[in-house]
């Protein structure tokens, strides 16, 4: 046991420490989006700490109003003309909206420069003369910027939920907002790593650069804008149907009214009205569908990329 | 007669088209330029889509569900939104959207396979040693897209103002899309071949900067967000307002709203002391009544044409530093 044990444990403890061998090289070659990342990552935890601490007094001035002033109610008209909800509304729509486009930017260099740049230079070529076999370039050249950015994005999505408390809709939305929604669930993080394993697929396919970029970008802008569209087919809506004519709390996300009429449209009270809408509760049913959709196309798009990589080399 | 002949025959000698820098441009890029040419008749046929049967199903549909006979207020018209309607809205907005998105990929296109590719691999020095001066290479690569993205972005601007202009009140009983809303009042106007304009400019300068591909894509496109969102800030300062006073209350909310609070009875604009409708309250902050400062629809084209002047200045000035640049690297050979 004692021998085994330090004949195992010496060799490594003389390495310097730190990340070595393959994440080193991932690390160290795209040190720049690193830093890119790590400075969006600190300016959004900054910016997220800073509303938080004003989110208060952001509440304070979205409050329920009357006009004219009465029963104890501001007026609505001077209520409007403080500016403090406005900042935090507008800083908080900015980190979410950021959120949701974190797919662009990640497809778009996982295409360029992660893979397609060392295709095309040779690079990876080069690598698997060394001791790295092509799959396991590969899978590091995943694994690590998955890691990194499923930390990041988690992080700042928990930062936004923390900075969003009470959820107030006249301040930081509707859930059901395209951008709200991309931004405060866990499809959040799952876009970015649809946008990376796309981005590494149109790197393997076209193995140049600047196309793969091109590509991935726009694999990720169609994945984007689909699950954008059809979002809310995928969890069956809820029906309400009366008599005469009723109104939805706005909370929940319309998605058709149908409304029959007497003799004279339009006129009185209609015979009828159904609605059809998603209420609040259907939030988390959604997220985790688009999120299993979302990583079923990441793994779908893994498995392709390794397929790719283990016919083209021997 | 005979000698005009003789002059015609010996021009068209050479190959037909274009010929020398410009073929090699077209030629070399000729990917971009398919891409374009795609973009902008995707954009112009869903424009004319939504101009055509878009807007007739959309009035079928608006018709259909009593709206034109109704108040405003009845829930379902308050929405104006059937499957018809949105359908007409999508294709607007893939019009304006394709020239909303237009300068920033011309931005990373040109930092990237325009400029930085060429000077990464060295093309661009090679070319230098042919017949064709840096300068002359730097200003083809300019003027070649710029008159390709003038011409595009001019024909979806015409389409998208024929669209706007036919069926505001559509837009209007549903509520969206009004002149000063962003994509719709760049679409409208001259800001969007001006902002393309500005976007081919920052990614050339990027690519002369960086000298590498893909790290003046990245720099292109950061340093386009940045410039554009500074410029998008600024666009209500650029003419001035129109102000709305009232006594009691705030006037109403019409047009691009810019600024409002209290008046007091010097004439003074102060902030609201936050207590409309108790006298005692106003009396006390000498308040006599509220102020709102907005655009009215008729200063689209001053603020329009004040925002396309500084943008086409500032591409101006980028396009400057990009050649002042490029003097100062290859020297005496410019």
């Amino acid at each position: 046991m004692t021998t085994t044990l330090t004949a195992t444990t010496t060799p490594a403890t003389r390495l310097p420490r730190g990340p070595r061998g393959l994440v080193w090289a991932v690390l160290r070659v795209h040190r720049t989006a690193l830093v890119f990342w790590g400075l969006t990552l600190t300016a959004a935890t900054a910016g997220l700490i800073w509303l938080h601490t004003i989110a208060d007094d952001a509440r304070r001035a979205n409050v329920p109003c009357a006009e004219p002033a009465h029963d104890g109610l501001a007026s609505c008209a001077s209520i409007e003309a403080l500016f403090v909800d406005d900042i935090y509304s507008d800083g908080i729509a900015l980190v979410t909206t950021a959120l949701s486009y974190v797919i662009f930017p990640v497809a778009a260099w996982a295409g360029g420069a992660l893979i397609g740049r060392e295709l095309e230079s040779g690079t990876a070529r080069l690598a698997w003369t060394q001791s790295v076999t092509p799959a396991r370039w590969l899978a590091t050249r995943l694994a690590v910027p998955a890691a990194l950015l499923t930390a990041g994005t988690g992080a700042v999505l928990l930062l936004n939920l923390w900075a969003r408390t009470d959820d107030n809709p006249n301040l930081v939305g509707d859930w059901y907002g395209p951008d709200q929604f991309a931004g405060i669930g866990p499809v959040a993080v799952a876009y970015a790593l649809a946008g990376l394993a796309l981005g590494t697929l149109a790197g393997l396919l076209l193995r140049r650069a600047l196309p793969a970029a091109g590509v991935g970008f726009t694999a990720a802008l169609l994945l984007h804008l689909v699950l954008e569209r059809y979002r809310e087919h995928l969890w069956p809506t809820v029906t309400r149907s009366e008599k005469g004519e009723f109104e939805l709390p706005p909370s929940a996300w319309q998605q058709g009214w149908d409304i029959t009429w007497g003799r004279h449209p339009g006129e009185g009270t209609p015979l009828s009205t159904s609605a059809t809408f998603h209420p609040q509760s259907h939030f988390w049913p959604l997220q985790l569908v688009e999120t299993g959709l979302l990583l079923g196309v990441a793994a779908l798009a893994t498995a392709a990329a390794f397929w790719l990589l283990r016919r083209r080399t021997p | 007669m005979t000698a005009v002949t003789l002059e015609t025959s010996t021009a068209a000698t050479p190959a037909r088209g274009p010929r020398g820098l410009l073929w090699a441009m077209l030629r070399l890029h000729r990917s971009a330029l398919w891409f374009w040419v795609m973009l902008v008749a995707v954009g112009a046929g869903a424009l004319l889509w939504a101009y055509g049967p878009g807007a007739d199903a959309a009035w079928t549909e608006y018709h259909r569900a009593g709206c034109d006979a109704t108040a405003a207020g009845d829930l379902a018209c308050d929405m104006g939104r059937g499957a018809a309607y949105n359908r007409y809205d999508a294709a607007i907005s893939l019009g304006s959207g394709v020239l909303a998105l237009a300068p920033f990929l011309t931005a990373a296109w040109a930092g990237a396979a325009l400029i930085g590719r060429e000077l990464e691999s060295g093309t661009a020095q090679l070319a230098w040693t042919q017949s064709v001066s840096p300068v002359r290479w730097l200003a083809a690569k300019l003027a070649v897209p710029a008159t390709l993205l003038v011409s595009g972005t001019l024909v979806l601007t015409l389409v998208h103002r024929m669209v706007f202009s036919a069926d505001g009140a559509l837009r209007l009983a549903a509520g969206s899309r009004a002149w000063y809303q962003g994509a719709a009042f760049e679409a409208n106007g001259t800001l969007a071949t001006a902002y393309a304009l500005l976007g081919l400019a920052v990614g050339v300068l990027a690519g002369l900067l960086q000298r590498r591909a893909l790290g003046a894509l990245g720099t292109a496109v950061v340093g386009f967000v940045i410039l554009t969102s500074a410029l998008g800030a600024l666009r209500p300062y650029l003419w001035p307002v129109e102000t709305l006073t009232d006594k009691d209350v705030y006037p109403e909310y019409i047009g691009m709203v810019v600024g409002d609070g209290a008046l007091t009875s010097t004439g003074a604009r102060v902030p609201d002391p936050i207590c409309v409708g108790d006298a005692k309250c106003l009396a006390e902050h000498d308040i006599v009544g509220f102020y709102r400062d907005y655009h009215p629809a008729s200063h689209f084209w001053p603020l329009q044409l004040v925002e396309t002047g500084i943008v086409l200045a500032v591409a101006a000035l980028v396009v400057l530093i990009a050649f002042r640049l490029l003097h100062r690297r290859t020297g005496a050979a410019a």
